[in-house]
């Protein structure tokens, strides 16, 4: 099993779909030459030829609306978006065209596209490189969303969002391309659109995703040698929500916890915590504890940038207040 | 219709004079075009007098006086070539082939309706026609055309797309984004801007200036692109075959403005007397009907023929209204169906 950091994986994705499918091609901006910024499809088009791997202009709008053509052609393009804030430039293709073509059309097209960019904090971009909006965009119906953290599901989440015949906002952490590093199961099977556990626990279920698995991971590990005992759930894709798995975790837990990067003010954790308190209410052994981000653009310098996102040190006192409860 | 000055809202952009249809296409494809442009003037006054009787509900924009851009356009076309439209594309849809029918029970919200009774008016999509669909955001189905001709072209066909707009999606960065993709990356798209005059009360002679000001400004960037004036329905049929004859050959894009004018209010709500004259699309359609203009062109030596499809047409749309009407209303488990294609994430929207 090769060990591979997050970028990698999702290149070794991405290689083995255009392998395997010649309708997979592969347009954003620098993608080709430079073979992307955070070097995600270095190679691909040395590989697979300027045909299937294309260099776009600067014009997000222009260019999801075109992938949406293709895509209606029964093509699956996998457009890259350089940062995800840039995104918003395309927001009413996503929103209005992609999310929706299939609904509006009762059924007479689909849209297997996927849009992957590189999202969140943590590299001192500054406000407009640096957001987290795997909320807004899990609140337009018609989309799939999707938020790796590790290189293993980086690589199957890829393979899934290209073999799904519906339009998937793939959201990569920047921070994690380099840094997280993991051993890769190309055998393995996907395993749909579930959560999943990254850490087994019995007294607090800590609900995440994406670069925040890793800081809930840190934080589980001050608290257990406090005597606290975390199970850290990766939610994997903010839609669908795996709400089963966290009903299942807090069946042995009874006491919730939601870190994520986007703002916390209607963040996906207001989601799971509305949930939870309407169809869990009894199971629950305290009050629902929400760590997002302050309702504040992102500054670019580090300590700032962690003022205001969740810091393992603020998780860990969440879980630690929590478990007194 | 080019040389209109001091352009304030309407009436000076009546044209004084009727067009001289162009006369190089032969009988049957004239009749055709005639027959065609009938189609789309009856279905407009269909659904206009439908409102009135309070027998269909939803907002519509009227094509009515547009016809022969919808119609000359649509006859370049084959069945697979691909249009895309806008909110203003009752007219698109006859024209490339959409069922009548379907298009009734889309307004009138039935199962039936070509896209499920759910979009309603500005949410027409045929695919089998060619007629991908409107889009109810202005130039938002612009690089849609663009990208799917691109596709058609990578799989070895020769089909076209043609992308409808409006001088207002000529206003939209989406449209100049997509012109430019489609010239770098080679898309066989026929870029259609209809110029009506009007962005709902905004004055295209005040934004961009006269008619064929648009096209001028995209022949700038190196597309092929030309101007016709939209009265005259074998004009923009020969201008349009032209076009697509050569994208179709060089895998290029085109770029055909048609001079239109806008005879109806934006939409159904719309109290348009209030930026221009309350009688401007009337007195227009009066002396400048692209439909009225090929009759008398035609009426010498083919009234019987004209008489005789009129009189079909009239007879057809009554019966396809008649029968979307009597179909039954798009059921209430509809309304949250084919969200997603993955049928288990269909399940959980």
């Amino acid at each position: 099993m090769p060990e591979l950091k997050y970028a990698e994986a999702i290149r070794a994705a991405l290689e083995v779909e255009m392998e395997t499918d010649e309708d997979v091609l592969i347009l954003g901006e620098e993608v080709g030459a430079l073979g992307g910024v955070f070097t995600v499809t270095l190679g691909l088009q040395e590989r697979f030829g300027t045909d299937r791997v294309l260099d776009s202009p600067i014009c997000e709008s222009g260019l999801v609306g075109w992938a949406i053509g293709c895509a209606s052609e029964g093509l699956r393009p996998v457009v890259e978006i350089m940062f995800s804030d840039f995104s918003l430039l395309a927001f009413d293709q996503i929103a209005n065209l992609a999310a929706k073509l299939r609904f509006m059309s009762n059924g007479q097209f689909s849209v297997p596209l996927v849009i992957r960019m590189a999202a969140g904090g943590g590299t001192n971009h500054g406000p407009q490189h640096s957001q987290s909006l795997e909320s807004i965009f899990a609140h337009v119906p018609g989309l799939v969303v999707a938020l790796p953290s590790t290189s293993a599901d980086a690589y199957h989440m890829m393979r899934e969002a290209i073999r799904c015949d519906d339009p998937v906002i793939f959201l990569e952490s920047k921070y994690l391309y380099f840094r997280e590093f993991g051993e890769v199961d190309q055998s393995a099977g996907t395993r749909g659109f579930s959560a999943s556990v990254a850490r087994p626990g019995e007294d607090v279920t800590v609900v995440t995703a994406g670069r925040m698995r890793h800081r809930c991971l840190e934080a589980a590990d001050i608290v257990a040698s406090e005597g606290v005992s975390c199970e850290v759930l990766d939610m994997r894709y903010i839609w669908p929500l795996d709400m089963d798995a966290v009903a299942t975790s807090l069946s042995q837990t009874s006491k919730l916890a939601i870190v994520h990067e986007p703002v916390e003010f209607i963040g996906w954790g207001s989601e799971v915590a509305a949930w939870v308190s309407e169809y869990r209410f009894e199971g629950l052994d305290g009050p629902i504890v929400r760590v997002g981000a302050e309702r504040t653009p992102i500054p670019f310098q580090p300590y700032l940038e962690d003022e205001v996102i969740p810091t393992t040190e603020r998780i860990a006192e969440a879980i630690r207040q929590l478990a007194r409860h | 219709m080019s040389n209109l000055e001091n352009f304030d809202g309407g009436a000076e952009r009546v044209a004084p004079s009727q067009v001289a249809p162009a006369a190089e296409i032969d009988e049957a494809r004239v009749l055709a075009l005639y027959r065609g442009m009938q189609l789309v003037r009856g279905v407009e006054l269909a659904i206009e007098n439908m409102h009135k009787l309070g027998r269909m509900s939803g907002s519509f924009h009227s094509s009515l006086g547009q016809e022969a851009c919808a119609v000359g356009v649509c006859s370049a076309l084959r069945e697979s070539d691909i249009v895309t439209s806008t909110h203003r594309g009752h007219g698109h849809a006859v024209a490339k082939g959409a069922p009548i029918r379907g298009i009734f029970g889309e307004l009138l919200g039935r199962s039936s309706g070509v896209s499920g009774g759910r979009g309603g008016s500005m949410h027409l999509h045929h695919r089998a026609s060619g007629f991908y669909g409107e889009t109810a955001i202005v130039a938002g189905g612009v690089a849609w055309a663009a990208g799917a001709a691109w596709a058609r072209k990578r799989k070895g066909r020769d089909d076209v797309a043609a992308a409808f707009l409006g001088d207002g999606g000529f206003a939209q960065g989406a449209t100049h984004e997509a012109l430019l993709l489609a010239q770098h990356w080679s898309s066989p798209c026929l870029f259609v801007c209809e110029n009506n005059g009007l962005a709902h009360s905004m004055s295209s002679l005040a934004l961009f200036g006269e008619y064929g000001a648009i096209a001028e400004r995209v022949a700038a960037t190196g597309i092929s692109s030309r101007y016709v004036d939209g009265r005259d329905v074998m004009g923009v049929a020969r201008e349009a075959q032209a076009l697509v004859r050569e994208i179709r050959r060089s895998g290029e894009p085109a770029f055909l403005e048609c001079g239109v004018y806008r005879v109806r209010p934006h939409s159904l709500s719309d109290p348009d007397y209030r930026y221009r004259p309350k009688d401007a699309g009337a007195d227009w359609l009066a002396s400048n009907d692209p439909i009225a203009n090929l009759r008398r062109f035609l009426e010498p030596g083919l009234a019987g023929e004209l008489d005789e499809i009129d009189g079909e047409v009239h007879d057809l749309i009554a019966s396809e209204l008649a029968t979307a009407e009597a179909q039954d209303a798009t059921p209430v488990t509809h309304a949250r169906s084919n969200v997603y294609s993955t049928p288990d994430l269909d399940r959980r929207a």
